[in-house]
């Protein structure tokens, strides 16, 4: 065994991850062609990567251990447990109170209310974060994979950039404690936050909150929202593109 | 709340789970995985005005995996082998004995692939511990190598070589356990 780097047997590892330039997978391609013993170690890894596949769960930390991180760094009182919707709504409240802004903290109103409380928390949160996004492309290619294997589900993700809502990546949001994948628009200078739900209840209202926009509708056996601080108008004609495209995997 | 609260909040938090991943398979143990990475979100947090904003992901990962190596040294073996050292402790040495153009008793995949659940966590968890965190950065965390690369203080293509000695080690053993 030589180990070098430039030893098939390790070089076909690199290539079943995908991080083989074009030129050098190309090369690699070639030489599995030929050798069938280098075909059977690609066989064998990726067989291996997909039985690993299985161990995956979703990201999630038990609650007990996110309480009693938040208690260590003083972020919550002893025995008091808020949601992810009240952290929001709290980081919501610093934001407004620093910034002197004039928009309350979001109340849950109804159905749908709640979670659309969260979306909109969510979509605030990212924009107040260093960065508003988990993984930054404006390629769908890039971002749709970026989400298998981090979250159970892969969103729909589509191409608006000629429409003027060009994609600028996507991020992981949490909504009643259940990771779910968002995808960032960027329009003219504001960005609109589009969160796909597995399941979840009834359609949600179109509804405005504190300057922020939300439309919902459900396709497929899934909830979509859409959430932004663009106008009204904006956001619908948004949502009807993003409707009538087609997605990624269709092309 | 405070700046570095709110910073916290957004920084750190939301790869909670992905630190408690790590963690539990560095640890191999859930009450020490939970201890390690409530001790790591807490250096993390104290260190917060020092994140230069780039991969919020990957430096709480680097800090979950430095906390566990002073933890399982503190609390297990303080022998635990330094950071990048196995390639000196375990020269071509442990896998002397592979031939990697024609490696021994090398499984079918499809062998491979209905490999029980519980005996490939098993596996893994007999591995070596920079094989077993490089292949479950890989794996389970989903990142590519350059940044495994930054977490564990090792040249990319140590990387590749550990992967595949992990996964070598893994098929063999999964081969065996067939029989």
């Amino acid at each position: 065994m030589t180990g070098g780097s430039d030893d098939p047997f390790l070089l076909v590892h690199a290539y079943c991850d995908d991080e083989l330039d074009p030129a050098n997978a190309l090369a690699l391609e070639r030489r599995m062609a030929e050798d069938p013993r280098l075909a059977a170690e690609r066989d064998r890894i990726q067989a291996l990567k997909r039985a690993m596949g299985r161990l995956k769960r979703a990201p999630m930390a038990p609650p007990a251990l996110r309480a009693k991180v938040e208690r260590a760094v003083g972020m919550r009182r002893p025995a008091v447990r808020p949601t992810w919707s009240a952290m929001a709504a709290s980081v919501v409240l610093a934001a407004a109170i620093s910034v002197g802004a004039t928009w309350s903290v979001v109340t849950p109103s109804g159905n749908g209310g709640l979670v659309g409380d969260e979306v909109v928390g969510n979509h605030i949160r990212s924009l107040m974060a260093a960065q508003p996004i988990d993984v930054a492309s404006s390629d769908q290619h890039t971002v749709k994979p970026w989400f298998n294997g981090r979250i159970p589900v892969s969103p729909r993700v589509v191409d608006l950039a000629t429409e003027g809502f060009p994609l600028v990546g996507g991020r992981i949001d949490v909504i009643a404690q259940t990771p779910v994948p968002s995808l960032v628009y960027r329009f003219r200078k504001h960005l609109i936050s589009l969160t796909e739900m597995q399941g979840g209840g009834a359609p949600p209202p179109e509804r405005t909150t504190d300057g922020y926009h939300t439309i919902g509708w459900r396709a497929g056996g899934v909830t979509y929202w859409a959430v932004s601080d663009v106008d009204l108008d904006a956001l619908q004609k948004f949502v009807k593109l993003w409707q009538a495209a087609p997605a990624s995997e269709e092309r | 709340m405070s700046d570095e609260r709110t910073r916290f909040a957004n920084v750190v938090l939301p790869h909670l789970g992905d630190a408690y991943a790590l963690a539990r398979w560095l640890a191999r143990n859930d009450s020490d995985a939970e201890d390690i990475v409530q001790e790591a979100c807490l250096r993390a947090f104290r260190g917060i005005a020092g994140f230069g904003n780039i991969n919020a992901r990957g430096w709480v990962l680097s800090i979950v995996r430095n906390t566990a190596y002073t933890w399982l040294k503190r609390h297990r073996d303080p022998k635990l082998v330094a950071v990048d050292s196995i390639e000196e402790v375990e020269p071509a040495g442990a896998d002397a004995g592979i031939d990697w153009a024609s490696p021994p008793a090398s499984p079918e995949a499809a062998l491979i692939e209905r490999a029980d659940t519980a005996r490939l966590e098993a596996a893994i968890a007999e591995l070596p511990i920079e094989f077993r965190e490089t292949l479950v950065l890989r794996e389970v965390e989903g990142l590519d190598y350059r940044t495994i690369a930054e977490i564990t203080g090792v040249p990319i293509g140590t990387v590749m070589s550990r992967l595949a000695r992990a996964r070598r080690r893994l098929m063999v053993q999964l081969g065996k356990d067939e029989k």
